[in-house]
């Protein structure tokens, strides 16, 4: 079988789908391999290196295109500066290989469907743990979030890392990252790479556990994060008002803070969420920088022109669709690796097949043998959910985590009643207890023994009951005992109770007077300490 | 319905106010039950007072009725409704900087109703019938004894706590007169000494009661023989007159007798024991410095439970038995936890003079080297903007300074923006256990973010910045380190081993251990020197 890789056609494209590594690879497997002329020269991999490799270098494109069983590129087809159609030249039982953005581009898909020709769309590779190898988005994604801290530090007016040296120090750069995917999470790397303070923010609070691993800050909301659930695909969902608002407030805090914002929120299908105002903007130190990486579809940021570099209020806004192809030979080489994977996982040269049991390819072809295959039927049953992994390789499998409790822990629980075992203890022992003192009037032990077995048991009680007293809470543990030592008062009645004001009724009374200070100080008191605690948000 | 029916009530309610009281101490062990708890109690309280009243005007086991004056009722409500309101305006008044002295006094008011219905009751015991019982004289004379140990130890602690309070740095230097511990045991043995007297008489006087009693009896059958004899007959009326004589002698006799009187000898002894240990008391707790009061006032706190405990034995009740055990083993844990927490024995602070004893007790430790980097509040703000966990170290200094609400604003301004701010609450960072807590509390610090020393140490490696603010000795590391120094093996919060740290402190001075901390010395650290209250309002208006 060949292989036709074609120069990419779209203006700006430095990459190429194979290089001289992947060539190689593809030839092992079997595969003949042509190349169009000046194909890799972007991304600086000259023909030679191609032909070195094992490759035929072709001039002529069309010829390429149909001479080849497989084509392999980058970008969707399209129409060429001499006015043909790249589609039209793939040979009828040609099959496509390339990202091919089905719902964006409906004519495209309809272009394909004629003779026997097959389309698999790279951008519809499920984000499965098997597939990661050929995820082509994960990949670029990692590399748009890596070259966005690239072209943030490039514009940015300072050091990323702080600096001491003799002629003074600065602080390092605050960097905030929205949405922790792929491309935030090496952005996250990339800046603390460099040196930089980072922050991120992520509507799934799943994410909070991989972005401190990559030594940042996650930002929390106010409001509850859990309806936030993931989506299929590792994508966010859209969110509630009451949840945008917070986010937004959030956001315009930040803003004033930090240095550089670079914005990755997507929502699958949908119109990029708009995320940065142009108040937040306004707001920000001038010299700062905003990378939108979702330009393309519409952009995080109200001032993002797509492509370009604006200047708003002294803030770079940068719009770049095309970061990966600002890093085409380690790009050229990621994408080539995915291809290559998937034309392993397709059964290589020998026994390559669109095999529809096949998970993966029946979720990428769009086209099989021309008729419309896209989309295909849903999933009998929920396949694993995936999140992005660190970086840009292995893929966590993990569903949204409840939230761990970072640092709350006081022992404090939320049990309605601290009926605990020991209090069960305790209460079983005071019932023995009264038994005690009930059956002891007819019992034949003498009257201080049984006072003695009274007090020694509860003696064990308050020891066993007031362990399990939180030591946060020992000064009212005092006045409370301070209150109910109060119960002397009963001394001071019976002393009191007589038929003359004698001195021992003299003593009685005020027995009572102090004994009543303590019951009315005490519990007041306590009942005062008590209210002052509360709970965080309370 | 007759009222005998009645007698089993009290005791029932006995039983359920005790419950109660156990359920009210319960409810403490964590902070969402403690209000129900604290009801608890107040519903035992009232449910064990009525029941007492009850148990006053309904007839006894043997079907007879207490009398009691109308003079003798308004005594008892006047007393209770003064003690009452007195109690309630101190409890509204008190400022929580006040705690313990208010808890102080309290324990001092349960040792003197101790002493007082101790005295009281030897006063009302009907020797004739109940007298002779030795048990029940060396329970007075024990009840009184430990209520008046209380008393007095309870008010010395109270006056040094308020002394200090004043401000005028006189923290309650040990009086450590020569001897002393000879003076304490001189003074238990007079104690044990006096007993003796104190009984005999009492007895012996019980036993004359007893024996008036028989000769009452024969008297009275003597007159009853006469009456019969002499039925009608006017000649006998001497002899009548003589018999009638004889019974009003013997009677006048026994009511004497059979009450001890303030005129005897015994009554001199239960005084002079009464004086004694209120001396005792005072002895025992002025030896003690200033540095270890929440010991003092944990232990006096169980003093003043076995006091009620030892009313309840003189007194045969249950209630008071129960609630003195649960309150005498309550101040008991508290003391055991805070001399663990101080690295002291438990029996130096009950004999006195504790960390005085053996070896130099102004010890300077080793000799430390090393610069003190000293900082400004612009680096510690930058520090705590740039810190994702920050631990607050807490010590009554920061009470004292009155900064503990700025403290509050600025750990809440620093969990606003995802900081991780948590507080370290060493046991003895107040003046009493717990003492802290309250105090952040009334701050409004929220108490799941205030944590015990045992349960955030291990996280002080990952803390970006720890703030020490009016603490010292509880942070020092020497305390694990140096074997020299007065406060070796004293549990403490290993903030050193934080990222850095910050020590907001007025002066470069020692700590109120007088022992000099390595902690300034180290490369991690950073002294902000000022007043805490002061620091802290400069650094919450840097981070807003």
């Amino acid at each position: 079988m060949r292989i036709g890789i074609p120069k990419e056609v779209l203006n700006g494209e430095r990459r190429v789908a194979a290089t001289p590594d992947t060539v190689k690879k593809m030839i092992k497997m079997g595969f003949e391999v042509s190349v169009e002329a000046g194909a890799g020269g972007l991304a600086n991999y000259p023909d030679q290196m191609f032909i070195d490799a094992g490759a035929s270098i072709t001039s002529d494109a069309d010829s390429l295109w149909s001479s080849s069983d497989l084509i392999c590129k980058i970008n969707p087809p399209q129409a060429r500066s001499d006015g043909s159609h790249e589609a039209d030249s793939l040979s009828d039982r040609g099959t496509l290989i390339s990202l091919l953005f089905p719902e964006q581009n409906p004519e495209l898909v309809e272009h394909l469907q004629s003779g026997s020709k097959t389309a698999i769309a790279l951008d519809k590779i499920p984000r499965i743990t098997r597939a990661q190898k050929m995820d082509v988005l994960s990949s670029m994604a990692n590399i748009a979030g890596y070259r966005a801290v690239l072209e943030a530090a490039h514009l940015y007016g300072g050091f990323f890392g702080g600096q001491i040296t003799a002629a003074g120090k600065t602080r390092p750069a605050q960097v905030l990252v929205i949405g922790a995917g792929v491309a935030g999470l090496a952005a996250i790397g990339t800046a603390r790479g460099l040196g930089a303070e980072v922050r991120a923010f992520d509507v799934r609070p799943a994410c909070k556990e991989q972005v401190e691993s990559m030594g940042a800050r996650f930002l929390m909301l106010d409001v509850p994060m859990d309806e936030s659930q993931e989506s299929s695909g590792g994508y966010a969902n859209i969110m509630s008002d009451e949840f945008l608002k917070a986010e937004l407030e959030c956001f315009a805090d930040q803003a004033k803070e930090v240095d550089i914002i670079i914005t990755t929120a997507l929502i699958p299908g949908r119109k990029a969420p708009e995320l940065i105002l142009q108040d937040m903007i306004d707001s920000m130190k001038p010299g700062s920088v905003i990378i939108d990486l979702a330009a393309e579809q519409g952009g995080n940021c109200t001032a993002t022109v797509p492509g370009e570099v604006v200047v708003s209020s002294g803030v770079h806004v940068v719009g770049y669709t095309d970061l990966t192809s600002r890093l085409p030979t380690h790009a050229s080489q990621f994408f080539g690796t995915n291809i290559v994977n998937l034309l392993a996982d397709m059964g290589g040269a020998g026994d390559f097949k669109v095999d529809f049991e096949d998970e993966v390819v029946r979720k990428s072809t769009v086209v099989r043998q021309g008729t419309l295959t896209w989309p295909p039927p849903p999933d009998p049953e929920k396949p694993p959910v995936t999140s992005q992994g660190k970086g840009d390789s292995e893929v966590v499998a993990d569903l949204p985590q409840p939230k761990k409790n970072s640092g709350h822990g006081h022992g404090a629980s939320n049990e309605p009643m601290a009926i605990g075992p020991r209090n069960v203890i305790a209460l079983t022992l005071a019932v023995v207890l009264a038994l005690i003192g009930f059956t002891a009037e007819s019992a034949p032990v003498p009257h201080f023994v049984q006072q003695v077995t009274v007090f020694l048991l509860a003696c064990f009680i308050g020891w066993q009951v007031v362990w399990s007293v939180t030591p946060a809470l020992h000064t009212p543990l005092m006045s409370v005992t301070n209150a109910i030592s109060g119960i002397i008062v009963v001394g001071g009645l019976l002393g009191v109770a007589g038929t003359e004001v004698n001195t021992a009724a003299v003593l009685g009374a005020v027995a009572i007077l102090v004994a009543s200070i303590n019951i009315a100080g005490g519990f007041l008191v306590t009942q005062r300490m008590l209210q002052m605690f509360r709970k965080e948000g309370n | 319905m007759e009222l005998q029916s009645f007698v089993a009530i009290p005791n029932v309610a006995y039983l359920g106010a005790a419950i109660l009281f156990i359920l009210s101490l319960g409810g403490l062990s964590n902070q969402e039950t403690a209000r129900r708890g604290n009801s608890y109690g107040l519903v035992g309280m009232v449910i064990a007072i009525g029941a007492t009243i009850l148990l006053l005007v309904v007839p006894d086991a043997y079907g007879t009725t207490r009398v009691i004056s109308s003079d003798n009722w308004t005594l008892l409500i006047a007393t209770a409704l003064v003690g009452g309101v007195i109690g309630s305006v101190m409890a509204k008044r008190v400022a929580m900087t006040a705690m313990p002295q208010l808890v102080a006094l309290l324990h001092s008011f349960v040792g003197l109703a101790a002493v007082l219905v101790g005295i009281s009751t030897w006063l009302t015991a009907d020797l004739a019938g109940y007298g002779s019982d030795l048990v029940h004289l060396l329970e007075i004379w024990f009840g009184v004894a430990i209520g008046a140990i209380t008393f007095t130890g309870s008010i010395v602690a109270w006056a040094k706590l308020r002394g200090w309070l004043f401000g005028k740095r006189v923290p309650g230097a040990p009086l450590l007169l020569p001897g002393r511990h000879g003076l304490n045991a001189i003074a238990a043995l007079a104690c044990i000494g006096m007993a003796v007297p104190y009984v005999s008489d009492t007895v012996s006087q019980a036993e004359t009661a007893v024996e008036l009693e028989k000769q009452l009896q024969a008297a009275e059958g003597v007159l009853e023989r006469i009456e019969n004899e002499s039925a009608g007959i006017r000649l006998m009326q001497d002899e009548i007159n003589a018999a009638v004589a004889e019974v009003e002698r013997i009677e006048a006799a026994l009511q004497v007798a059979s009450h001890p009187s303030t005129d005897s000898r015994a009554f001199l002894f239960l005084m002079m024991l009464t004086g004694l240990t209120c001396l005792l008391g005072v002895h025992l707790v002025i030896a003690i410095g200033g540095a270890d009061m929440p010991v003092v006032v944990s232990l006096l706190n169980s003093y003043s439970g076995w006091a009620a405990a030892a009313a309840g034995f003189m007194l045969a009740n249950d209630l008071l038995l129960v609630t003195g055990a649960l309150v005498g083993s309550s101040g008991a844990i508290l003391s055991y936890i805070m001399c663990k927490a101080m690295n002291r024995s438990i029996w130096n602070v009950v004999f006195g003079g504790f960390g005085t004893d053996g070896g130099n007790p102004t010890g300077e430790g080793a000799e430390i080297e090393g610069e003190v980097t000293v900082t400004d509040i612009e680096e510690v703000a930058e520090l705590a903007r740039n810190a994702k966990s920050i631990m607050i170290v807490p010590g009554y200094g920061m009470a004292v300074a009155r900064a503990q609400h700025l403290v509050n604003e600025f750990s809440g301004m620093l969990r606003k923006r995802g900081c991780n701010v948590r507080y370290a609450i060493h046991p003895v960072a107040g003046r009493l256990p717990g003492h802290m807590n309250v105090l952040l509390a009334e701050a409004g610090v929220p108490y799941d973010i205030v944590l015990e020393m045992d349960e955030i140490n291990d996280d002080c490696p990952e803390t970006d910045l720890v703030l020490i603010i009016g603490a010292n000795d509880v942070v020092n590391p020497g305390a694990e380190t140096d074997e020299s120094s007065p406060i070796y093996g004293m549990p403490v919060i290993q903030v050193w081993k934080a990222e850095t740290t910050i020590v907001l402190k007025r002066s470069l001075g020692a700590g109120y251990a007088g022992v000099g901390n390595p902690l300034f010395f180290k490369e991690n650290n950073k002294m902000l020197l000022g007043d805490a209250k002061d620091s802290m309002s400069q650094l919450t208006a840097l981070l807003t």
